[in-house]
């Protein structure tokens, strides 16, 4: 699944965003109609005051100054508050004839045609659009259109659009804060969760949301985190019991030895005897802690770096005749059957070390006179399997899940030698060479199979 | 010979200096990587024993990496805690001659010091040797004990030629495992000891002296000396 790299996202952020986006959207639609409104406006307005300044130019052609001056009267009304036209027809000698100004007013062009100006009118500021014509004989004409009385309409759209914007923000300032305390109700659940598990209740695990939003995934992942994590933790607590307990045997008997010695004080040579005896008793508990050690390193994953090209058959073939001498010994029959070379990627010291486990394994369980048999077959393009099959008792169906769990030992290994990690390790270099020891039913016997990947997939693991 | 050990802790310093010095050795100690520096590049010895954790954070590799640097090629043996197949590969990597893995059994140590030592005064590979009346070709792979051919497997033959070079001194069983089988792991059987005594039955069994010996709570031994 890709993803695009979105930039962090908190409450804020969001609402932030929201409100830029929707801002610019307002912008986008007032600003355009703003504009449109205002030249189109100015538009009509000059065509129409253009328009009536040629209809009273031809009038005043037609009828001189006196149809003008009657004309004009007949159409403005002495205010002009309010008014939406300014009329003010002037004789040369600056007279006004007609209209509804009280003067020229200043401030105007001093040339014919149209333009805008700000002029006083009963005290007042009044933008206009005004025409200025200059009629035969130096009459003047002035008429210009209040654009005042437009102001009330600009102002409600300005305040509409500021009340439109408030009420966008406001609306990102909300929708922030609900989505803040929605986000927040989530993260709290999680974390509140984390906090117990911290605090040791490793059981713990986060509510999945029943619509499945976003984040579903997030929960789901960590909740097989907590799973891979308690696995661990279990495992870590069964291993420190099971160390406690193997080693508390060694340890006591050397103590008890000790003491014995330091007490009783025996001859010499007794003396020298006991303290054989105890070098054998620290060996022991030194095996131990080195093959936990190596279990360890081989878990962790770091021992990739040791990975060649092996011949499984051939390393195969030695470690059968590495063990031949102690299988004829117990006369035991160890059978291999070479079949040519099978190469995988791997790392021959471990896999040795697997392959001798599970012959050592064989050779413990196989009875007198019994047999073992190891081949070596490729079973598909990417896979190698190493077979060691015994006629000893086996293992129980439903032990053998847990054989391979450290110290375990099963029902017939109790009383033999060893720590009970000899399977953990061959598991755990299958796992390495991205494989799995299998158990089987050899009817009787075990037949333990040792998977691993012709090349191990994609160097996941350090 | 002058042998000079570097190892901060007392205790197993002691313990170190005394057994090497019982066996005839002179031991100079150091207590710290920096003097022990000082002493491999001022004076000659004949081999190093260095300690991997040295005070101060200092790993021994570094110092075994700068005395080789220097072009100084006295048999190291690495004593380290650290016990992985790459430790021993990174300590073997940067000059060590060989790792020891703490803890351990003096007889290891002594048996592998031994061995250094030996290694170096000869370096020539000679191509037969002779111990008593056991002959032994490396060439043609032939063996013969007063004169009469014994017949070997080839991994046999590796276990005595490896015996023969180290003749008159004791090999580990783990020694053994690692020059001979090159596996690094402790078996839960007694496969060398039974190995071993399959040789035993061919050059030994038959004829007057036995050559190939147990030493108790090492490893063994071939010599013809009484």
């Amino acid at each position: 699944m890709t993803m695009v790299r979105l930039p962090g996202f908190s409450a804020r952020t969001i609402a932030i965003g929201y409100a830029l986006v929707s801002l610019v959207v307002l912008a986008m639609f007032a600003g355009p109609l703003w504009y449109a409104w205002h030249t189109n406006i100015q538009e009509v307005r000059t065509e129409l005051i253009v328009s009536d300044s040629q209809r009273l130019a031809n009038l005043f052609e037609r009828g001189g100054p006196f149809a003008l001056t009657a004309a004009i009267d007949s159409q403005v009304v002495g205010t002009n508050d309010g008014v939406r036209k300014i009329i003010l027809f002037m004789a040369p000698n600056g007279v006004k004839l007609a209209g509804n100004l009280p003067g020229w007013p200043e401030g105007l062009p001093d040339r014919d045609g149209t333009g805008s100006a700000t002029i006083r009118i009963d005290g007042a500021e009044r933008r206009i659009e005004l025409v200025r014509v200059t009629l035969g004989n130096g009459y003047r004409l002035l008429i210009a259109s209040n654009l005042n009385r437009f102001d009330e309409l600009e102002r409600l759209f300005v305040y509409g659009l500021l009340g439109c914007g408030a009420a966008v923000l406001g609306g990102a300032a909300l929708g922030g804060v609900l989505i803040r305390r929605a986000l927040l109700t989530r993260v709290q659940g999680i974390s509140q969760t984390t906090a117990a598990i911290i605090e040791g209740k490793l059981s713990r695990r986060l509510k999945e949301p029943r619509d499945g939003d976003e984040l579903q995934l997030l929960t789901r992942t960590v909740n097989r985190m907590l799973d891979q994590i308690e696995h661990l933790v279990t495992g870590v607590q069964d291993v420190s019991n099971a160390i406690a307990h193997d080693l508390r045997t060694p340890l006591s008997e050397l103590r008890a030895r000790l003491e014995e010695l330091s007490v009783t004080r025996p001859g010499e040579e007794e003396t020298y005897a006991e303290i054989d005896a105890a070098i054998n008793d620290v060996d022991r508990v030194m095996k131990i802690f080195n093959a936990l050690l190596r279990l360890a390193e081989i878990d962790s994953g770091s021992r990739r770096n040791g990975f060649v090209q092996v011949d499984v058959a051939k390393l195969a073939a030695e470690v059968a005749e590495f063990y031949a001498p102690v299988a004829e010994l117990k006369n035991i029959t160890l059978d291999f059957a070479p079949r040519g070379a099978l190469c995988a990627i791997g790392d021959p010291v471990l896999l040795a070390q697997a392959l001798g486990n599970l012959v050592e394994n064989a050779l413990k369980f196989a009875p007198e006179g019994g047999m073992i048999a190891i081949s070596a077959h490729q079973p598909q393009r990417d896979t190698v399997e190493i077979l060691v099959a015994d006629n000893g008792p086996g293992i129980a169906e439903d032990e053998r899940p847990r054989v391979v769990e450290r110290f375990y030992r099963g029902d017939v290994s109790r009383g033999t030698p060893g720590v009970g990690l000899g399977l953990s390790v061959v598991s755990a270099v299958a796992r390495l060479h991205g494989g799995a020891l299998l158990l089987f039913d050899n009817r009787p016997g075990l037949r333990a199979t040792l998977q691993i990947a012709v090349s191990p997939a994609g160097g996941t693991q350090g | 010979m002058k042998l000079l050990l570097v190892e901060d802790n007392e205790r197993v310093a002691r313990f170190v200096r005394k057994g090497l010095t019982e066996a005839g050795h002179t031991v100079d100690h150091a207590d710290n990587g920096r003097d022990g520096m000082y002493h491999a590049v001022s004076e000659p010895y004949d081999a190093i024993v260095m300690d991997r954790m040295l005070p101060g954070g200092i790993d021994g590799l570094a110092i075994v990496e700068a005395l080789r640097q220097g072009g100084n090629r006295v048999p190291i043996l690495i004593l380290s805690a650290l016990d992985g197949v790459d430790d021993r590969i990174l300590g073997l990597k940067s000059g060590g001659d060989d790792y020891l893995v703490k803890p351990f059994a003096f007889g290891e140590l002594l048996a592998r010091l031994d061995a250094l030592l030996r290694r170096s005064q000869h370096q020539a590979v000679e191509t037969t040797m002779t111990l008593g009346d056991l002959t032994v070709d490396m060439l043609a792979h032939k063996v013969t004990r007063a004169g009469k051919p014994v017949t070997l497997q080839p991994r046999e033959f590796k276990l005595l030629e490896y015996l023969v070079r180290h003749a008159n001194q004791v090999v580990t069983r783990t020694m053994l495992l690692e020059n001979v089988w090159d596996y690094h792991f402790d078996p839960q059987t007694n496969v060398i000891d039974v190995h071993i005594s399959k040789l035993r039955q061919k050059i030994d069994a038959g004829f007057g002296k036995p050559l190939l010996r147990t030493v108790r709570n090492s490893g063994y031994m071939l010599t013809d000396q009484p």
